[in-house]
C-alpha cells in the first residue's frame, strides 16, 4: 500500500510539472498584454511598456519559466501583490462550498440510485431518473437566478449572498452557503444518480447475487455485502472526477453570489494575461484533482481487493 | 440703479486677471449664459461668492444664481454603515496605475484631489486646492493649498505632498496611467514647489483647461504623501479623505471607518463596506434582496427594472462617457469620406439610446463635443437616411455595396451595440462582419498587435472626461497614440492645438465650430451616443455624491 502511495506521489509530480509547462506556454498564445490589462486601453504605450518591465512580463518565455518556479508562487502582475496571500482564501472558500455541496449530494444521490434500482422499472424510479436528469439539465446560472429571486428576493429566506459578514461563526456562514449548494446539488445529482444507479442494476444481475440470493442470504444483507461493494466502484471514479469541478470548476455559481473562489480567481489571471496567478491556481487546482483522485483509488482498493492486489505486485 | 450696478462692476474688475475680465465681458455681452459663467470661472480659479458678486452686479434677479446644494430629503441622521456594490477592482489598487471603474472608486474612498469636477452642478470646486490661478497666457497655473490638512497617518499635508504626487503621475519612466494626459503638456520638472501651500504647474503648452487635469477627472491623481511606494499603497489608503481604510481584500470587498484626522466635518456614517462584484446582475439581485444599500455606478443596459422601480432612487449625471466607432481612413474603401459618411447616415442613433440605453442617454453628432461641454456647438443632427447612404456609396464607386470586419470587445453594451451597427448598416448594402473579443485581446498591446487600433472599423470606450480634450487629441490628432483611424489631417490638428491653448470660450467655440464642420465632413469616427451616468440606492440612502467615472464620495451620505 504505502509504495503504491508513493508510486502514486511521484507520478503526481512530474503531472504537475508537466501541467505548469502546459500553462505557461499554451498561455502565451492568449491575445493581450499583461500591461496594458492592468493600466487600460488608454495608457500611452510607453506606460504600459514601463509596467511590462517592472513586471518582468518583457523577458524571454524561458527566463519568466525559471524565475516563476524559483520564486514559487511568486506575485500576481495584476494584484501586484504576493500570490499566497490571494490564493489561500480563495482556495479555502472554494473548498468549504465544495465540500458542503459534497456531504450533501453525494449520500443524497447514491440513495437515490440504489432505491431506483431496487425498483427498476417503477413509479419511483421513473420519477427519480426524471427528476435527477431534469436537475442535470439545468444550468447553474438559469436554476441560481430562479432560487435568488424566489428564497431571496421574493420569499427573503435566505441570504443571496454566499459571502458572509466579518465575524459570522463557521455554522452561520453555512446558511450562505445554502443557495449556491442547491444549483451544484441539482448538477450533480442526477449524474452520480445514474451511475449509482446503473452499477446497481448491472450488479443485482450478476452471478454472485443471485448465488447469493439463492443460498438465502436475507435481501438487505445481500444488498450491503454484495451488490453495493461492487456498484459503488464506478460511482466513486465519477465522483473522484467531480470533486475537481466542485473545487476549481464553479466560475458561474460564484460570480452569481458573489464568491471570491479560485475557479474565479483563474479565470480573471487568464483574462488578465496574470502568469504567476494563473499557474498557481491551476496547479493548486491540480493538485486538488490529484489528491482527490489518490483518495478515490485507495477506497477503491478497499471496496475491491484486486486492485489492491494489482498494485502491490 | 443701472449706473450704481456699474460701479460696483468696476470695483469688482478692478480685482481681476485679464482673463476673468475677459469672462466678465463675455457675460455682460450675453455671449456667456449666467451657469456657463460660473462653470468656466470654477476652472479660471474664480471663487463662487466673488462669481455671485459679479453676477449680482450684472442682473440684480440673478445674485442668487451661484449653485446650490440640494436640498435633503430629511434630517440627516449619524451612523450606520453603507453597503455599497462596485465593480470589483480589476487590478491592484495602485494610483499610479488604475484604469478601471473599480479600482478608482477606491481610490476615491480615502483619496482626495486638488480641484472636485461636481458633476452634479457642472462645476469645478476647490478640494485640496482652496484657490487657483493662471498667467496670461495659460502656461504657469499656480495653486494655492489648504492649510490644516492631513492624512489619515496623521501627517501634515502640505506643498512637497503634492509636488511629489504630481511628479510621479507625470514621470516618463512611471508606468503611470496619468501620462496620457499630461504627455505634452506637463513633466515632472514643470511641478515646483513656491512654498509651503502654493504649487506651480509650469506646462510645456498653453492649457486653458489645466484645472480638469490636476482635478478628479483625472482619477489617478489623488494626493499621496511624499516618499509613497504606490506599489504597497493598496495596503494602507493613505490619503486625506474622510474616511481610512480598515480592510481589503483583492476580488472580495473592502471596509472603510472615519478618519479621525479628516480636514473637513466629519461623515454622518460610521463606516462604508464596499463589496466586489465581477458583473452587473449580481449587483441587482444584490440591491433587490438588500444584501447591499446602493450600486456605485450601473449601465441601463439589463438594469431596466431597477431604473424603473419606484423603491429605488436614481442619480442620473449627463457625462461624455461614450463609444467610437472608428474607420481606417488608410484602407480601402474607408479611404473615401463618402463611404465613411455612409456608414455614419445608416444609423438609428435614438433607436440605440431607447433600446441599449433605455433612454439614459443623448443622440450624439460625429464630433467629440458632448451637450455638457460649454464650448460644444450644436449642429444639425446626423439621422438615418439609408437614401443618402446609398447615393454617397455610389458616388464613390460602391453601388454594389462594400463589405468590411468591426473588431470590437464584450463590455457593458458594447457587444449588442455592434450588432445593431451590423444590422443598420446593411440596410445600405454595408456588410459588416463582427469580431468580438475579451478586452484584453481587443486592446492589445500597440499599433501592430491590436484589433482595437489597428481594425478596419473597431469600436471602443471611452470613459467620461469634463472637458474634450482627452477625446480631441489621441484619437484624432495625426500619430495620435490611440488614432484607430489613422486620421492624419494638418487643418485639424492646427485647429486642435489652437482649441487646447485658448482660454476663452467664445474663441473655443469659433475653433470647436470649425472642429465639427471639419469631422462631420470627414466622419473618421462615429460617436453614436453620449451615455449617463446611473448611480441606484434604497430610498433610506441620501446625499451620495457620485460623478460620471464611476466616483463616489460618501463623506455627506447618511441613512434616513
Amino acid at each position: 500500500m504505502g509504495a503504491f502511495i508513493l508510486k502514486r506521489l511521484g507520478l503526481a509530480l512530474i503531472t504537475l510539472w508537466i501541467l505548469s509547462m502546459l500553462v505557461f506556454f499554451a498561455g502565451q498564445i492568449l491575445p493581450g498584454d499583461p500591461g496594458r490589462s492592468v493600466l487600460g486601453n488608454l495608457a500611452t504605450p510607453q506606460a504600459v511598456h514601463n509596467l511590462d518591465h517592472q513586471l518582468g512580463a518583457d523577458r524571454p518565455l524561458i527566463s519568466q519559466y525559471w524565475h516563476w518556479i524559483t520564486n514559487f508562487p511568486g506575485t500576481s502582475y495584476q494584484y501586484q501583490a504576493p500570490i499566497g496571500p490571494i490564493l489561500v482564501p480563495a482556495l479555502g472558500r472554494s473548498v468549504k462550498l465544495g465540500l458542503f455541496a459534497f456531504v450533501i449530494v453525494v449520500p443524497l444521490s447514491i440513495i437515490g440510485g440504489v432505491i431506483a434500482a431496487l425498483n427498476v422499472g417503477k413509479p419511483v424510479d421513473r420519477v427519480i431518473s426524471v427528476v435527477g436528469l431534469s436537475g442535470t439539465t439545468v444550468p447553474e446560472f438559469v436554476s441560481g437566478i430562479v432560487l435568488i429571486l424566489l428564497f431571496g428576493i421574493a420569499l427573503g429566506w435566505l441570504p443571496i449572498e454566499a459571502t458572509p459578514p466579518p465575524g459570522t461563526s463557521f455554522l452561520g456562514s453555512l446558511r450562505y452557503l445554502i443557495l449556491p449548494v442547491i444549483p451544484l446539488v441539482l448538477v450533480l445529482f442526477g449524474y452520480i444518480m445514474r451511475m449509482a444507479r446503473a452499477g446497481t442494476v448491472e450488479a443485482l444481475e450478476s452471478d454472485y447475487a443471485r448465488t447469493a440470493t439463492l443460498k438465502g442470504l436475507p435481501r438487505g444483507v445481500m444488498i450491503r455485502r454484495h451488490v453495493l461493494r461492487n456498484s459503488l466502484l464506478p460511482t466513486i471514479t465519477v465522483i473522484a472526477t467531480q470533486t475537481g469541478y466542485l473545487i476549481g470548476g464553479l466560475v458561474v455559481v460564484e460570480t452569481l453570489f458573489q464568491y471570491e473562489g479560485i475557479g474565479s480567481l483563474v479565470v480573471m489571471a487568464a483574462t488578465h494575461k496574470d502568469f504567476p496567478m494563473l499557474e498557481a491556481g491551476v496547479l493548486t487546482i491540480g493538485v486538488v484533482y490529484m489528491l482527490v483522485t489518490l483518495i478515490a483509488d485507495i477506497s477503491y482498493s478497499l471496496l475491491n481487493p484486486r486492485i489492491r492486489l494489482a498494485a502491490a505486485e | 440703479m443701472r449706473r450704481k450696478r456699474n460701479e460696483q462692476l468696476d470695483g469688482l474688475r478692478a480685482r481681476c486677471t485679464e482673463l476673468e475680465n475677459h469672462y466678465i465681458d463675455e457675460l455682460v455681452a450675453g455671449d456667456l449664459s449666467r451657469r456657463d459663467f460660473l462653470r468656466r470661472g470654477s476652472i479660471i480659479g474664480m471663487s463662487v461668492p466673488f462669481m455671485g458678486a459679479v453676477l449680482g452686479a450684472t442682473d440684480p434677479a440673478s445674485a442668487l444664481a451661484a449653485p446650490r446644494a440640494r436640498t435633503a430629503a430629511a434630517k440627516p441622521k449619524s451612523g450606520g454603515t453603507m453597503r455599497i456594490a462596485i465593480q470589483a477592482p480589476s487590478a491592484a489598487v495602485n494610483p499610479l496605475t488604475v484604469a478601471d471603474a473599480g479600482g478608482l472608486c477606491m481610490l476615491n474612498q480615502t483619496g482626495e484631489f486638488l480641484v472636485f469636477d461636481n458633476n452634479l452642478k457642472l462645476a469645478l470646486q476647490p478640494m485640496l486646492a482652496l484657490s487657483w490661478k493662471a498667467s496670461h497666457n495659460a502656461t504657469v497655473w499656480t495653486f494655492k493649498l489648504r492649510t490644516g490638512v492631513k492624512f489619515s497617518n496623521g501627517k501634515p499635508m502640505t506643498a512637497d505632498d503634492v509636488v511629489y504626487t504630481f511628479q510621479q503621475l507625470s514621470n516618463p519612466a512611471n508606468a503611470s496611467n496619468a501620462l496620457s494626459v499630461f504627455k505634452g503638456i506637463l513633466s515632472p520638472s514643470g511641478v515646483r514647489k513656491v512654498n509651503s501651500h502654493t504649487v506651480a504647474f509650469h506646462l510645456e503648452a498653453p492649457n486653458g483647461n489645466f484645472p480638469y487635469l490636476v482635478s478628479s477627472d483625472n482619477y489617478n491623481a489623488i494626493i499621496v504623501p511624499k516618499g509613497t511606494n504606490f506599489k504597497t499603497w493598496q495596503h494602507s489608503f493613505v490619503g486625506t479623505g474622510a474616511f481610512k481604510m480598515t480592510s481589503y481584500t483583492q476580488g472580495v470587498g473592502a471596509t472603510f471607518t472615519r478618519n479621525p484626522h479628516y480636514w473637513g466635518s466629519m461623515p454622518y456614517l460610521k463606516g462604508t463596506s464596499f463589496k466586489f462584484f465581477q458583473s452587473q446582475a449580481p449587483q441587482v439581485l444584490a440591491l433587490e434582496g438588500s444584501a447591499v444599500d446602493v450600486i456605485g455606478q450601473i449601465t441601463p443596459f439589463g438594469a431596466t427594472q431597477l431604473l424603473h422601480n419606484p423603491a429605488y432612487s436614481v442619480i442620473r449625471l449627463k457625462s461624455s462617457n461614450h463609444r467610437e466607432l472608428s474607420m481606417r481612413t488608410d484602407q480601402a474603401p474607408f479611404t473615401d469620406a463618402r463611404v465613411r459618411q455612409a456608414v455614419a447616415w445608416t444609423l438609428n442613433r435614438h433607436q440605440m439610446v431607447e433600446a441599449l440605453l433605455a433612454g439614459y442617454g443623448l443622440v450624439a453628432n460625429d464630433y467629440p463635443f458632448a451637450p455638457s461641454f460649454p464650448s460644444t456647438v450644436p449642429m444639425t443632427q446626423r439621422t438615418r437616411n439609408i437614401a443618402k447612404a446609398k447615393q454617397l456609396l455610389a458616388a464613390a464607386g460602391h453601388s454594389k455595396g462594400i463589405s468590411a470586419t468591426l473588431q470590437t470587445e464584450t463590455y457593458e453594451e458594447i457587444s449588442q451595440l455592434a450588432q445593431v451597427i451590423k444590422q443598420n448598416a446593411a440596410a445600405a448594402g454595408i456588410n459588416i462582419t463582427l469580431n468580438i473579443q475579451n478586452q484584453t485581446a481587443y486592446y492589445g498591446t500597440t499599433f501592430g498587435s491590436s484589433p482595437w487600433l489597428d481594425g478596419t472599423l473597431s469600436l471602443v470606450d471611452y470613459g467620461s472626461r469634463g472637458v474634450p480634450n482627452v477625446f480631441l487629441n489621441a484619437p484624432l490628432v495625426s500619430n495620435g497614440a490611440w488614432n484607430a483611424a489613422r486620421f492624419a489631417d494638418p487643418t485639424y490638428d492646427h485647429l486642435a492645438r489652437q482649441y487646447f491653448a485658448t482660454s476663452d470660450l467664445k474663441s473655443q467655440r469659433k475653433i470647436a465650430t470649425k472642429i465639427e464642420t471639419l469631422l462631420l465632413q470627414q466622419t473618421p469616427i462615429i460617436y453614436p451616443y453620449w451615455i449617463d451616468g446611473l448611480t441606484v440606492s434604497t430610498k433610506r440612502v441620501h446625499g451620495l455624491n457620485p460623478t460620471s467615472i464611476a466616483q463616489l464620495y460618501l463623506n455627506t451620505a447618511y441613512f434616513s
